[in-house]
């Protein structure tokens, strides 16, 4: 049995908007394990990114008890929050969040600046496909392309956990297709543990174990038998 | 370098605009700092040093004629470190290739050939007049340089009646006359007024002083109570004619150049706090507003591991350098002012030397000032960027909230158009910001009023001190008092159309505790050429017992018409009598207090004298006017009231252009930081807005009219501010410049005002069309795509 990663223990998140309560996380339970790729899906508001944002050291938890690698996180400061996201994780956005100001290479450098063992900026963004654009500005570059630059800026730190809110979101199936290759290459050559955020049923087919949401919890979990390739993959 | 540090160079390149926008505003708060400071220092610096090194006396005190011994009297009131006397007479000289005469001081050396040991000239060129010699004088640089004479040159000058020629043995500058003014001007003019040095035995032979003394001058010993030593010298000196001693604080040349000095302190304190202080909010405008636009590039930074530290540093580091590109712009400008400045200085004040230690110390305050307050600017908003919870900064910020208030209705009711009712909820939606844009535009209105008030002020000082009150062609000045039968002999002199004569009798005016000493002047009854005038505008004359006195004397010893003032007369019986004063006049260059002839002689129970002779002449004699009052035995000066009227109307206009010159382009600089800074964040905040409009079918001009529209109002509503603050400092600034010496009027006519708000309000309409035209620019479809 693979090592655990992530540990939650009848995790909950409740937002105050405007006087009313909102339960975007209602106890929920869930493992993780090492070079997994997990895919999280279900329909908006399901809690699939609240969750996300906790495991990644973005966001705290009101209840409920949250491990990585049997370290809580709960606990633990903004300072050490901030440690933690700089030595462990990788992200991925929907809106790929480039600096428009810095290139491509510079927006990988803002990781390799501060983490403690990156992989060279060039290197990462081989790895993405993006060597020969690597002095180009976001402005220049398409919609998958920027986002194979925010991959290479997660994975050059050499993170544990890559975590991927929507990666294709915002992208046609063609470049989608690269941005998924992209993210399984990572995971299989780096054994980086990998989790994917989407509304895109189809993309499930890639990944070890599904974990399906509805309401702010857990509704299934599945493991895949056999995988498919990305470029299998039809939307 | 980082790539968050490439992120600030990119950052700081594409914000320019706004960046100089802002660095110009702190340029001038670091350059006024800089000039008014580093002048502040070098000139204070340099008066010190040059009292120290030569000996510049703490007291002074003139005598009719005192006995050489009674130095030894002196030199043994408590208090007093040394003491010298000396002889001193003003000459009336003709200078060759000179038509009109010019006005000596000559003060004797010591008999030793040694320089005297208190108020030491610094000798320039040439040397000492040997002590045996009969023709040898120093004479002032200036004066020297003024009328072209190299050493060995000569002059003539009526000395008791005789006429010597005189030689130059050297130039020299002395404490005493860092400030040199002729008697009876307002102005230096060192062609026609020249202190010179000559042998005792010269000048005592000349005037009648031989063992004898005119002027004590002393040194105090550090503990000593100078008021002590005066009334003690006082007493010494009044069987011999004793005209009262006082301090360095009555000395004209150090009064002149210490109320200098004080000004530019003021200077350096009062106005680059507004230049910070606009600055400070400009700076946390527009980065406030560059961290909303970057909320998610925050959030990223913090998902990927950055610091709170690194990003609140990141964005004080942006303000910081615009800081300092307005600190390398202040620094330049406020080197090349500072420099003009002391050229300027060097005009009036005659320094050997100038201790101009480039001060680093305000280069480093100047620096550290603007730095301090761009951080202070940046840091609540950097601060609260660095706070966010990176979750919340990577979602858009939640909606603002609107809620309908009683000004909704108000606006409501008023039926105004959308656009209109758009400027206004955005006024009142960022209340605080509107304010301080307001505060900002009313202090940039205020400056200039605050200074322009100077030319008006002037006009005004020049008609009354001129045109109505002293409005003779020339004051003749009497080697000493004279009986009224003098005028007569004025009257013969070539071209001499009216006569009238004048008796300055130095006194002290003593009400309750307040004591000032002054010259009371006595006119004959009907004086038509020096007269004085009341704060209406009319003529008053001292009638019957009575003093007038000027608005300056009644503020210092706290009199109103109708008051008893205590009079110690300083010649003479020197009796004290208890007058009353009749009226108050307004006289704007030193103090006065005048009465009428008959009181005077009543009073002193003597025949009536005169000290001067006021003349108006026929131009077309000037010549011959000119050559005889060179041979006039009675006459030691002549003060071209003329010429003076113009030499003042030209140096003020010089100054008091450059001055408004200066502050239309401080004023212009605020203007554009203001209005340019909140034009393009008004754009960037309402750009969706503006495009949503465009695209519902409004003109770009009508689109544009929010965006002017609202900058304008808040230009509009700046003025009546901005004119209520520029009144009260404009009060603030005649306050500072008032002394004994000059009395500022506050005049603001309304075109003062109209012109303020005329630049002011040009101004921002030019900076805001100027962003309008990216309005024109609107990409709407990918402003409509944008996230935030």
């Amino acid at each position: 049995m693979a090592e655990t990663v992530f540990h939650t223990e009848k995790l909950v998140k409740t937002y105050h908007t405007g006087g009313t309560e909102v339960h975007a996380l209602s106890g929920v339970d869930l493992d993780l394990y090492a070079s997994e790729l997990t895919v999280l899906l279900g329909p908006s508001g399901s809690g699939k990114s609240t969750l996300l944002n906790i495991l990644g050291g973005l966001d705290h938890a009101t209840s409920g008890l949250v491990e990585f690698r049997g370290r809580n996180l709960t606990t633990l400061s903004d300072r050490a929050l901030t440690r933690y996201r700089r030595d462990h994780v990788g992200f991925v956005f929907q809106f790929y969040n480039l600096v428009p100001s810095l290139t491509a290479r510079e927006n990988v450098q803002m990781v390799t600046d501060i983490a403690p063992n990156p992989m060279s900026a060039e290197e990462a963004l081989a790895r993405v496909g993006m060597s020969d654009r690597i002095d180009h500005f976001p402005a220049e570059l398409s919609g998958g392309q920027q986002q194979r630059v925010a991959i290479a800026r997660a994975i050059a730190k050499r993170p544990e956990v890559l975590l991927c809110d929507e990666p294709t979101g915002a992208l046609d199936s063609a470049t989608g297709v690269q941005v998924l290759e992209a993210i399984r290459e990572i995971n299989e050559d780096l054994g980086t543990t990998a989790i994917v955020i989407t509304h895109n049923a189809a993309i499930q087919a890639m990944a070890h174990r599904v974990v399906r949401f509805q309401d702010g919890n857990i509704s299934s979990v599945a493991t895949n038998a056999t995988r498919i390739k990305p470029s299998e993959i039809v939307w | 370098m980082h790539a968050l540090d490439k992120k600030l160079l990119r950052d700081f390149r594409r914000l320019w605009g706004q960046s100089l926008a802002i660095a110009l505003v702190l340029a001038c708060g670091v350059m006024i700092l800089l000039t008014a400071f580093g002048m502040y220092r070098a000139l204070d610096d340099t008066l010190e040093a040059f009292y120290e090194r030569n000996e510049f006396a703490d007291v002074w005190a003139t005598a009719e004629k005192a006995p050489r011994p009674l130095l030894s009297e002196i030199v043994a009131i408590e208090g007093v470190q040394s003491a010298e006397v000396r002889v001193q007479e003003y000459l009336m000289l003709d200078i060759p290739g000179r038509a009109k005469s010019a006005t000596g001081l000559a003060l004797s050396l010591p008999e030793n050939g040694e320089m005297p040991v208190l108020n030491v000239p610094i000798l320039r060129s040439g040397r000492l007049p040997d002590p045996q010699a009969t023709d040898e004088v120093l004479v002032t640089e200036p004066f020297a340089q003024a009328n072209g004479f190299a050493l060995g040159d000569r002059f003539d000058a009526l000395m008791s009646g005789q006429k010597r020629t005189l030689t130059i043995t050297g130039t020299a500058l002395s404490p005493e006359f860092v400030y040199a003014i002729g008697p009876g001007t307002l102005m230096p003019d060192d062609a026609s007024f020249g202190v010179m040095w000559m042998p005792e035995h010269m000048l005592a032979a000349a005037f009648d002083m031989s063992g004898a003394f005119n002027t004590v001058t002393l040194s105090l010993s550090r503990d000593a109570s100078e008021d002590r030593v005066i009334d003690a010298l006082d007493d010494l000196l009044s069987p011999y004619g004793g005209t009262g001693a006082y301090g360095r604080v009555d000395q004209a040349s150090h009064a002149f150049v210490s109320t200098e000095i004080k000004q530019l302190k003021n200077m350096a304190t009062i106005l680059p706090p507004v230049f910070f202080g606009i600055s400070a909010f400009l700076v946390n405008m527009v980065i406030g507003r560059i961290i909303a636009l970057e909320r998610a590039e925050i959030g990223l930074l913090k998902a990927l591991g950055y610091t709170d530290l690194h990003i609140a540093a990141h964005y004080v580091l942006m303000a910081g350098l615009t800081a300092v590109l307005g600190i390398a712009i202040g620094w330049v400008t406020g080197g090349l002012s500072a420099r003009w400045m002391a050229a300027e200085y060097a005009q009036y004040f005659k320094f050997p030397y100038l201790i101009f230690n480039v001060s680093y110390d305000a280069y480093a305050i100047s620096g550290f000032l603007a730095l301090l307050t761009a951080a202070v600017g940046a840091l609540r908003s950097a601060m609260g960027a660095a706070r966010l919870p990176p979750a919340v900064a990577m979602s858009p910020p939640a909606p603002p909230r609107y809620k309908r208030t009683l000004f909704d209705r108000i606006l409501s009711r008023a039926r105004l158009s959308q656009p209109s009712m758009m400027i206004w909820r955005s006024l009142f939606r960022w209340p605080v910001r509107a304010a301080m844009s307001t505060l900002g535009l009313s202090l940039a209105v205020a400056i200039m009023i605050s200074v322009g008030f100077f030319s008006y002020s002037m006009d005004k000082i020049s008609d009354i001190a001129f045109n109505q009150s002293n409005r003779e062609d020339t004051v003749l000045l009497f080697t000493k008092d004279r009986a009224l039968s003098a005028l007569e002999d004025v009257r013969k002199l070539p071209g001499v159309m009216e006569v009238e004569g004048e008796l300055y009798t130095p006194a002290k005016l003593r009400h309750g505790h307040l004591e000032k000493q002054l010259s009371i002047v006595t006119r004959g009854p009907g004086a038509t050429l020096a007269r004085s005038i009341d704060e209406t505008g009319h003529v008053v004359e001292a009638e019957g017992t009575g003093l007038l006195i000027t608005t300056r004397v009644a503020e210092v010893l706290n009199l109103s018409p109708g008051d008893t003032v205590e009079v110690e007369f300083m010649t003479g019986r020197r009796e004290t009598h208890i007058l009353r004063v009749a009226a108050i006049t307004e006289q704007f260059f030193g103090l006065g207090a005048y009465m009428t002839r008959d009181e005077m002689a009543g009073l002193t129970r003597s025949q009536p004298q005169i000290s001067v002779a006021n003349i108006t002449h026929d131009p077309s004699q000037d010549m011959a006017f000119n050559m005889a009052i060179k041979d006039t035995p009675m006459i030691s000066g002549a003060v071209r009231v003329t010429d003076m009227k113009a030499s003042f109307a030209a140096t003020l206009d010089e100054n008091i252009s450059i001055m408004n010159g200066l502050f239309i382009i401080v004023a212009v600089l605020i203007t554009v930081g203001l209005t340019y800074n909140s034009a393009r964040i008004q754009l960037s905040e309402r750009a969706r807005e503006l495009a949503s409009l465009r695209i519902l079918g409004f003109s770009n001009w009508e689109v544009s009219y929010v965006l002017v529209g609202e900058i304008m109002l808040i230009a509009a509503l700046a003025q009546p501010l901005g004119w209520l603050i520029g009144f009260g400092l404009g009060h603030l600034m005649a306050a500072s410049f008032t002394s004994d010496l000059y009395n500022i009027p506050m005049v603001l006519p309304p075109a003062a005002y109209a012109t303020a708000s005329l630049v002011v309000l040009a101004t921002a309409f030019t900076s805001v069309m100027v962003v309008r035209q990216r309005v024109d620019r609107l990409d709407l479809v990918s402003v409509m795509k944008t996230r935030e």
